[in-house]
């Protein structure tokens, strides 16, 4: 069978579902992603104060947050009086850069 | 079945596209040999292309190793299967084997992707990055990192959605899904093992809380806080974001230890530990770094002088076992060890705790040879028949090993290595012409 160039991930996703853990996973990280963006337009914020104010633990917020970095999402900031935690903040308004 | 599958010939089928597999592949090629190279990995580069430094002269060490795997991918004697596996090798006479390659789907047509990593842009998915050893995510349609050989996209099924975002932005229309996995029959005189190995899993020693307490990392994550393509912004504590001021290292994590199953010295942590510790001096110059180790084995050229200057620098050593580590509320850690030279039990407080995990056999090799065995060590690495006189020679006449297949070794040693088992390829192959 001959597949259009370009569409052919709708030719895979006929054959070969995609299990429910990978959108489950897709829609934690859509939600948190969201949440840390919002929580960031208001004013730059260290990593704990995140986690508290998201009632999320530290290192999920860390982990999820440096991803959002790497992804051009935010950038990071000053770090704080006491040397100890960096500020981080939203980027070009939180959008992606494509 | 066979007769389906497309058939190539190569003078030398490698496994292993590290740096000693490199080097023998290298080597070989430039000798005019027509190498197939085959790597498991989306990259070529084995672990040294992800590491900050090599120890002692603390040189770059993707400086050294991407020039090396650019020359690989360059050499036109060459041809690297990434993503593939030797399945079977047999050997069918005197320099004539055969094996089965079997290559899995990229699901990327690797010659036309520019590497714009605009699938990367668009893809929404977001998973634990392997290749930063889970300290930060990457999506399902990723670069494994930036001197990746080669520098092509990858589609991670598992965790791919089929959306088709990929697909709709890649200029190229290079991402293809219609990707099945292939198997090859190929013809050889001669295999290089190169298999490289792997590092111990700390969760095997429960009482040092590794995955319980975050701010307990490998020294391998360690290596990535210390990278350019490092995954945080700076040196962070993986378990709040805090930028650490009292580092300890726990020397022998896996190693020399009969309870885990490696009684032997890994060679590499000692020195690996100490060249950590003094990048870490200068990335962080307030902080405090504390070895607890059993002995330095400083063994190489210029190791002891290396180890000197770490303790020059300030960096503190204990001798002292490790027995329990135990977390605070605020995330510190509470080490609980023996002082062997003061035969006490003491506690230090640490606000991070890096264990320098051992090296392990890679195993599963010696299985893929179906009609004659592959002889392995006590300690399951591949047996070296003749060590001085013939250090690549393997129970197998015509299949020879190269690097830490063989045996815990040190980048240096694994690139000798690497140049032995071509070396000795080189011979066996020219005594049929003789």
């Amino acid at each position: 069978m001959e597949v259009e160039k370009g569409k052919t991930a709708k030719y895979l996703k006929e054959k070969r579902p995609v299990p429910k853990e990978v959108t489950g996973q897709l829609k934690y990280y859509t939600k948190t992603k969201k949440l840390l963006l919002n929580a960031l337009k208001e004013k730059e914020k260290t990593v704990p104060q995140l986690a508290e104010e998201l009632k999320l633990p530290r290192d999920e917020v860390l982990f999820q947050l440096m991803s959002l970095l790497k992804y051009g999402f935010v950038e990071t900031g000053e770090i704080d009086d006491m040397d100890e935690y960096f500020y981080y903040k939203i980027k070009n308004d939180g959008k992606d850069k494509s | 079945m066979q007769e389906q599958m497309k058939t190539w010939e190569y003078d030398v089928l490698v496994v292993g596209g590290g740096i000693a597999g490199g080097e023998s592949a290298l080597n070989l090629a430039k000798l005019g040999y027509k190498v197939l190279l085959v790597e498991k990995e989306p990259s070529i580069g084995g672990k040294m292309i992800l590491l900050s430094k090599v120890f002692p002269t603390l040189d770059c060490a993707a400086c050294i190793t991407t020039p090396k795997v650019s020359e690989i991918a360059r050499n036109s004697n060459i041809t690297i299967f990434t993503g593939a596996e030797a399945k079977k090798i047999t050997k069918k006479g005197e320099r004539q084997f055969e094996a089965i390659i079997l290559k899995k789907p990229r699901y990327v047509d690797v010659e036309a992707c520019t590497g714009c990593q605009l699938c990367e842009e668009a893809c929404p998915v977001s998973v634990s990055d392997e290749y930063q050893y889970g300290l930060v995510g990457r999506k399902a349609a990723y670069i494994p990192f930036n001197i990746a050989s080669p520098r092509a996209a990858v589609i991670d099924i598992e965790n791919c959605i089929l959306c088709g975002a990929c697909e709709r932005v890649c200029p190229p229309n290079c991402i293809d899904f219609t990707q099945i996995e292939e198997e090859f029959l190929v013809k050889i005189k001669s295999v290089v093992v190169a298999t490289g190995f792997d590092l111990f899993d700390p969760l095997k020693i429960p009482r040092y809380g590794y995955g319980t307490y975050k701010n307990i990392i490998t020294s391998m994550q360690m290596e990535r806080e210390l990278a350019p393509t490092r995954p945080f912004n700076t040196i962070l504590r993986p378990g709040d974001g805090k930028m650490p001021d009292n580092i300890a290292y726990v020397l022998c994590t896996g190693s020399r230890d009969k309870s885990v199953g490696n009684p032997i010295c890994s060679q590499i942590c000692c020195m690996y530990s100490i060249k950590q510790a003094q990048l870490l001096m200068g990335a962080l110059p307030m902080a405090d770094i504390t070895i607890y180790y059993l002995h330095i084995r400083a063994f190489g050229k210029g190791f002891n002088e290396f180890y000197a200057q770490a303790q020059d620098m300030g960096v503190e050593f204990i001798k002292g076992k490790a027995g329990k580590i135990t977390e605070k509320e605020n995330g510190n850690l509470v080490l609980r060890y023996e002082d062997i030279e003061a035969g006490v039990v003491k506690e230090a407080e640490h606000d991070m705790v890096v264990l320098s995990v051992g090296v392990l056999p890679h195993q599963g090799i010696s299985d893929v040879f179906d009609n004659q065995k592959l002889e392995l060590d006590p300690f399951h690495f591949i047996n070296q028949s003749d060590i001085l006189a013939s250090p690549a020679k393997t129970s197998i006449e015509g299949v020879f090993v190269a690097g830490t297949a063989s045996g815990p070794m040190d980048i240096p040693d694994s690139i000798l290595s690497g140049g032995a088992a071509s070396a000795e390829t080189t011979s066996y192959l020219r005594r049929a012409t003789l």
